[in-house]
């Protein structure tokens, strides 16, 4: 009781208010940018060659205006906003009109789920692995080997990385596809020929998401366990003759592991926001993808759905990570 | 004294140095320097000194701890295991590894966080004591130091609490408890009441000395606290610049202190009724790195002579079981 009313109820205040103070920002910001929807549509039928007299001019921008719920003032929209969100609705896409804007994020999100969650899984377990293995083994040549690869590895930034990759193994020796996710013209299916065309598409963006993470988990994971390993509970165990097993087990990965199942929580809440840059470099169709563009065509509705997604991620992983901390770690109380 | 005891730990000649290697240049550190101690069966030795004079090494040393950057250079620590004498710097690291608890075992200074901060105590003693038996018996040893806890007056949910949940006091006397569970022949304390109020103190110094009782084994007490030397001690080595320079009963060392450097020591604890100033040692002790020649004490001696200057004092038998390194006593013995 004391429990819910101290702590909880607080908690589950500040976790809407961060998510009202979210959208907010998300609605005022792209009405703030110049790019202004409608004279973005006419500039398109304009592109096509469509010629247009002044008075059907008028009338079509006031008909997108309308249509685009861009009507009144930035109070009224806000407040209509409001209303539709409340009933789950995120409106059309303005550039895609009129399909709505959930049918495009739903069309995206398996893709970016896909990949982000087996690349942040993977990522996560061998650079623990590989990291605590060489942190506990600080002497060892190898491990020095390990250390001195991931420090090369770390500071590339990863646009150069991934392009590289897609350099050598897409263009040079074209071992794997240059863009996409799936060939074009196969049909989704859970068919045997139509998953490894998947799997072929996502080796490279995979890879690189993996590796250029994978360094920075395994340098963390290094740095804690070598900390944990010169701490007085992991010495005094040693001098009462603790078996290694249980020192390891128990006592130096038990603790190192702590911060990292908090990062772990948080990786999987920026999910929703998509792989921005890997998806432009791999022409992968997943959300980072759908919100540059939408970014780029002034699409508001788009942009502040998948805004949205990911502001509910990541708020929802820190919310979890709170609550389920002191199961973790005994010092952590709430009351 | 009496008829000659059975000794359960002697080192011979012991030099254990740190070797540290930097930019090229080598820097020794002679923390141990030829000690020869001999510590008997069911009596408590001290080891007294100031900060800094290779106590702590010592107790390394002799719980045959020695990992770089310490090394063994020279001599022998031997433990009498069953009436057999073994010379334990030999031994594999799971031999050493088996007899930490078992036969001799680590009392850690107080304040330090030397519990896993993640376990309950119950955890932490059955990591310690399951490292050490096996079989079917085990579940009743672990089940009976439970109930040894509650015997030396440690209430009985302090092994369902986690180490943040104890104070220091308390803290301090699980560990004497977890170090006495398998009923080691010898137990060392390494600044054993350090950092403890003395109300705490008292109770600690009770607590280690109703163990030695009913154990009847050997506690080796490393503290420069003079005060707890004098109510606990059966003999007393006073260390400098890692050596022993004077050893003699609790009684000898209080009674007639020898040796310049242990008069110091005595004459600055307070006495009752004495309002005078206490004296402190003049000067600071030398780096162990860098030793001045001859007594490593004659800079800061009041009494210092020429030979002080060149050459280290060899030991003069005062009395039985007192023994002294120091020019100025019995003159005519050194020759």
């Amino acid at each position: 009781m004391n429990f819910l009313k101290r702590y909880l109820l607080p908690r589950m205040i500040s976790y809407f208010l961060v998510i009202w103070l979210g959208i907010t920002v998300v609605f005022f910001i792209p009405r703030l940018t110049p790019n202004d929807p409608v004279i973005r549509m006419i500039d398109q039928m304009r592109a096509r060659g469509s010629t247009l007299e002044p008075g059907a001019m008028d009338d079509i921008m006031a008909d997108l205006t309308r249509m685009y719920g861009l009507e009144g003032s930035w109070i009224e929209q806000y407040g209509d906003m409001w209303g539709r969100l409340i009933r789950g609705d995120f409106g059309v896409s303005f550039f895609q009109f009129p399909t709505p804007v959930s049918q495009l994020i739903g069309n995206a999100l398996p893709w970016t789920l896909g990949l982000l969650l087996s690349t942040t899984a993977i990522t996560w377990i061998f650079g623990n692995i590989l990291g605590g293995i060489a942190g506990y083994y600080t002497r060892k040549r190898w491990s020095r080997v390990l250390d001195t690869v991931a420090m090369v590895i770390r500071p590339l930034p990863y646009y150069i990385f991934a392009f590289t990759l897609l350099l050598l193994f897409a263009y040079l020796v074209r071992w794997f596809p240059i863009t996409g996710g799936a060939s074009l013209g196969a049909l989704p299916s859970f068919t045997w020929e139509y998953i490894m065309d998947v799997l072929w598409h996502s080796f490279l963006p995979a890879l690189s998401l993996i590796v250029l993470g994978g360094v920075v988990v395994f340098q963390t994971m290094k740095l804690l366990v070598q900390n944990v390993n010169a701490e007085s509970f992991v010495q005094y165990a040693k001098l009462g003759g603790v078996t290694e097993d249980r020192i390891v087990g128990k006592y130096i990965i038990r603790n190192a592991m702590l911060p990292q199942i908090t990062g772990l929580a948080l990786s999987f809440g920026q999910i929703f926001s998509g792989a921005l840059i890997t998806e432009i470099v791999f022409g992968y169709p997943g959300l980072g993808m759908l919100l540059y563009r939408a970014i780029l065509n002034g699409d508001y509705n788009l942009i502040m759905g998948i805004t949205i997604l990911s502001i509910v991620g990541i708020t929802t992983a820190i919310l979890v990570v709170d609550l389920t901390y002191p199961l973790l770690d005994p010092r952590i109380r709430y009351v | 004294m009496t008829a000659k005891k059975a000794t359960v730990l002697q080192t011979e000649n012991l030099q254990a140095f740190y070797v540290l290697e930097m930019q090229g240049t080598q820097k020794v550190v002679k923390a141990v320097n030829d000690v020869n101690l001999q510590i008997y069966e069911n009596e408590i030795y001290g080891i007294a000194g100031e900060s800094g004079c290779g106590k702590t090494t010592l107790l390394k040393t002799l719980f045959n701890d020695i990992v770089p950057p310490l090394r063994l250079m020279h001599g022998k620590i031997r433990y009498c295991i069953d009436s057999a004498e073994v010379d334990v710097t030999s031994l594999s690291a799971e031999e050493k590894r088996k007899l930490r608890m078992e036969f001799i075992s680590y009392i850690p200074q107080g304040s330090m966080s030397v519990f896993n901060p993640v376990q309950r105590i119950r955890g932490t003693f059955r990591d310690f004591i399951g490292s050490h038996v096996s079989g079917k018996n085990r579940a009743e040893i672990i089940e009976s130091t439970y109930q040894r806890v509650v015997e030396l007056g440690l209430p009985q949910n302090v092994l369902d609490m986690y180490p943040h949940q104890l104070s220091g006091g308390m803290r301090q006397r699980v560990t004497i408890a977890l170090a006495s569970s398998l009923n080691p022949r010898i137990m060392i304390g390494d600044e054993p009441t350090t950092a403890l109020d003395v109300v705490v103190q008292r109770g600690v110094i009770q607590m280690l000395t109703e163990i030695q009782k009913s154990l009847k084994n050997t506690i080796i007490l490393v503290t420069h606290d003079m005060g707890v030397h004098a109510n606990v001690s059966d003999r007393i080595g006073i260390m400098y610049a890692g050596k022993i320079v004077e050893e003699g009963t609790t009684e000898q060392i209080f009674a007639e202190p020898a040796h310049p450097y242990t008069r110091f020591l005595i004459n600055s604890l307070p006495k009752f009724g004495d309002k005078s100033m206490r004296e402190s040692v003049p000067g600071s002790p030398p780096s162990l790195s860098n030793l001045p020649q001859g007594c490593p004490f004659h800079p800061r001696c009041p009494h210092v002579k020429d030979i002080c200057r060149q050459q280290m004092p060899d030991f003069t038998q005062l009395d039985h079981d007192h023994k002294v390194a120091c020019w100025l006593v019995g003159e005519q013995q050194h020759g």
